[in-house]
């Protein structure tokens, strides 16, 4: 894979998200209800996006809304759910169950090896465990290799070289740096195996102040960066936004109903535009977390 | 051990299953571990900072899945990649560090459970149904797969085991490895973690035998042996001898530690309600 030279990497975000074609190898940024490029996400979905293949490790609303508006067809990742907070992932659940989405689960430890490999250019790398699971099975690219120094038989898979990385930073720059609080989860990996990394942040900061920051993911890595505060609602981004329960139970309800319930949401939440859906969902309230840990309980009740 | 309580522990009597079940999976704990517990897992979450708290201060404690070392949670929320779970921590790994580490043995303990567990205490957290059509697509692995394999011993446990149908004879779709696969032993497929140490459940407590097999070992009072034959799919063997008091009343200061962690009770969305009911240290008290 080669850089991505040159100065300005702004776009809008409609421009990031159209770098991403039908039937691509995606890889989605953050984890768990954090840091996720939702409003990559939801431009995706507004400009039809269809038979995207995701990969990435564990994951929430992003996935199940990218299925529940038609736009996957693989899903590799090692876990989609709302946690024991808000339960099973409606939209994914049902996909599986019909088999209109291709679900490859995947292991953590066994994308970060499939990531390296892709990063480090070889053609395949050991893995520790995956022998004698099921998940095994569910991937015929995995083979077992008898190692030639200890006589092991170890399960061996395939770089993973996403054709994009979709990912969502607090602070970035013109030429595309980004800066990232931790867990950086697989954002890092992810950077450096793909092709390209298209980014959204909450705020675009002049370079010096970047650097001040710290710098975790360089441009050069970096294809585009859209500026869209509040880009990871209703995922968390500390120190702006934490996680906003009750639009995530909201999704919840109308991904669980399906039908005219989801269709609503989408209508209200998805197509339209971001500062119109910004200005709806309210995302200041969720700054008061830094007011004082009561506050900051207060978001999760 | 009594379940008797004196007039002075009358504090002592007023705590509920969940609270003791979180201080069971507390005190699988040894002092002298690094310690790791999966996400959507409030129980193990909140058992670990327990155990830090209490018996086990020098226990390397990672954190989920914010991967940051020995944090002191300003509380435990919902969602296991939360700052509240780290926000002054020293040290945060990076993923690829806590995965390197745990595949080459660095770690000691891992909490696991599942949709289904087998008497060897593998797991299944993929489908219930089996794949490539599940009845009920559940959430998935993350890393089991690999880390179980070879961290050096394993808490399983379950707050669902009364339903009847988690511990199971057969699993629908096997995610994490106990002491046996279909393919063989831990030893036949190389595997150098040690598996599964402890089942832990809302009705008792189970170690592993000689062939790698769940052996029920301690009850919680309120439950006999007739309650767990009625609900686990497995051959039940049994060797009731306390389970080196791991289901022993919470002493004060574990207690304490639990409301301190989870003043959310965040570790409670794990029960059904009728579990949540139940004060296990009153059951056996004189009055």
């Amino acid at each position: 894979m080669s850089f991505h030279l040159g100065g300005d990497k702004r776009a809008s975000l409609a421009e990031a998200a159209a770098r991403v074609g039908d039937g691509a190898l995606v890889a989605l940024g953050g984890g768990l209800c954090a840091r996720l490029p939702m409003a990559l996400v939801r431009e995706m979905v507004r400009q039809g996006r269809r038979d995207l293949h995701l990969v990435g490790s564990a994951h929430s609303i992003d996935v199940d809304l990218l299925i529940a508006a038609g736009a996957v067809g693989v899903c590799e990742e090692s876990y989609v759910g709302f946690e024991q907070d808000l339960g099973l992932a409606p939209a994914f659940r049902r996909a599986a169950r019909d088999g209109s989405v291709e679900v490859r689960e995947s292991c953590c430890a066994t994308v970060l090896a499939q990531l390296r490999a892709a990063e480090a250019g070889v053609p395949f790398l050991p893995v520790r465990g995956i022998k004698g699971t099921d998940v095994e099975g569910l991937h015929p690219e995995y083979a077992r290799m008898t190692c030639p120094f200890t006589g092991e038989e170890l399960v061996v898979v395939p770089p993973l070289r996403p054709d994009v990385a979709l990912l969502h930073a607090p602070l970035g720059d013109a030429h595309g740096n980004l800066h990232l609080d931790q867990p950086f989860v697989l954002d890092e990996r992810f950077a450096h195996a793909s092709v390209a990394v298209v980014a959204t942040v909450d705020r675009i900061v002049p370079t010096a102040e970047l650097v001040g920051a710290g710098v975790v993911v360089p441009g050069h890595l970096v294809a585009a960066v859209a500026e869209v505060p509040y880009g990871a609602h209703p995922s968390s981004c500390y120190p702006g936004y934490a996680y906003d329960r009750p639009h995530l139970a909201a999704y919840l309800a109308a991904a669980t109903a399906g039908g005219t319930a989801l269709d609503e949401y989408l209508a209200r939440y998805v197509h339209v535009d971001e500062d119109t859906y910004a200005k709806d969902v309210d995302p200041e309230r969720l700054a008061a977390w830094s007011g004082s840990t009561r506050a900051w309980q207060e978001l999760f009740r | 051990m009594s379940w008797a309580l004196d007039a002075g522990h009358a504090a002592q009597r007023s705590w509920t299953l969940d609270e003791a079940f979180v201080v069971a999976l507390a005190r699988t704990i040894r002092d002298t571990e690094a310690v790791f517990h999966g996400f959507a897992s409030p129980c193990a979450q909140v058992a670990m900072h327990v155990a830090k708290r209490t018996h086990a201060p020098d226990c390397l404690l990672i954190e989920g899945a914010t991967y940051a070392v020995d944090p002191v949670p300003v509380f435990v929320p919902p969602t296991g990649n939360d700052l509240a779970l780290h926000r002054d921590a020293v040290y945060r790994m990076r993923f690829e560090e806590f995965f390197d580490a745990a595949c080459r043995g660095a770690v000691d303990r891992m909490f696991l459970s599942g949709g289904q567990i087998d008497g060897y205490g593998s797991t299944n957290v993929t489908a219930i149904g089996g794949m490539p059509h599940p009845k009920i697509k559940l959430g998935g692995g993350g890393g089991g797969g690999n880390i179980s394999a070879s961290i050096g011993a394993l808490t399983v446990w379950t707050s669902r085991h009364r339903a009847g149908r988690t511990l199971v004879a057969d699993l629908d779709f096997l995610t994490d490895l106990g002491h046996r696969t279909r393919e063989g032993s831990r030893a036949e497929l190389g595997y150098t973690g040690g598996g599964p140490q402890w089942l832990v459940t809302e009705l008792g407590a189970f170690d592993f035998d000689g062939d790698g097999h769940a052996r029920l070992r301690a009850l919680w009072p309120d439950v006999d042996v007739d309650d767990v034959a009625a609900a686990t799919g497995f051959e039940l063997r049994v060797a009731l001898d306390g389970a080196d008091g791991l289901l022993d009343p919470p002493s004060p200061a574990e207690l304490a530690a639990v409301r301190a962690v989870d003043p959310l009770g965040v570790r409670r969305s794990e029960f059904a309600e009728v579990e949540l009911a139940r004060t296990p240290g009153l059951s056996g008290v004189a009055r």
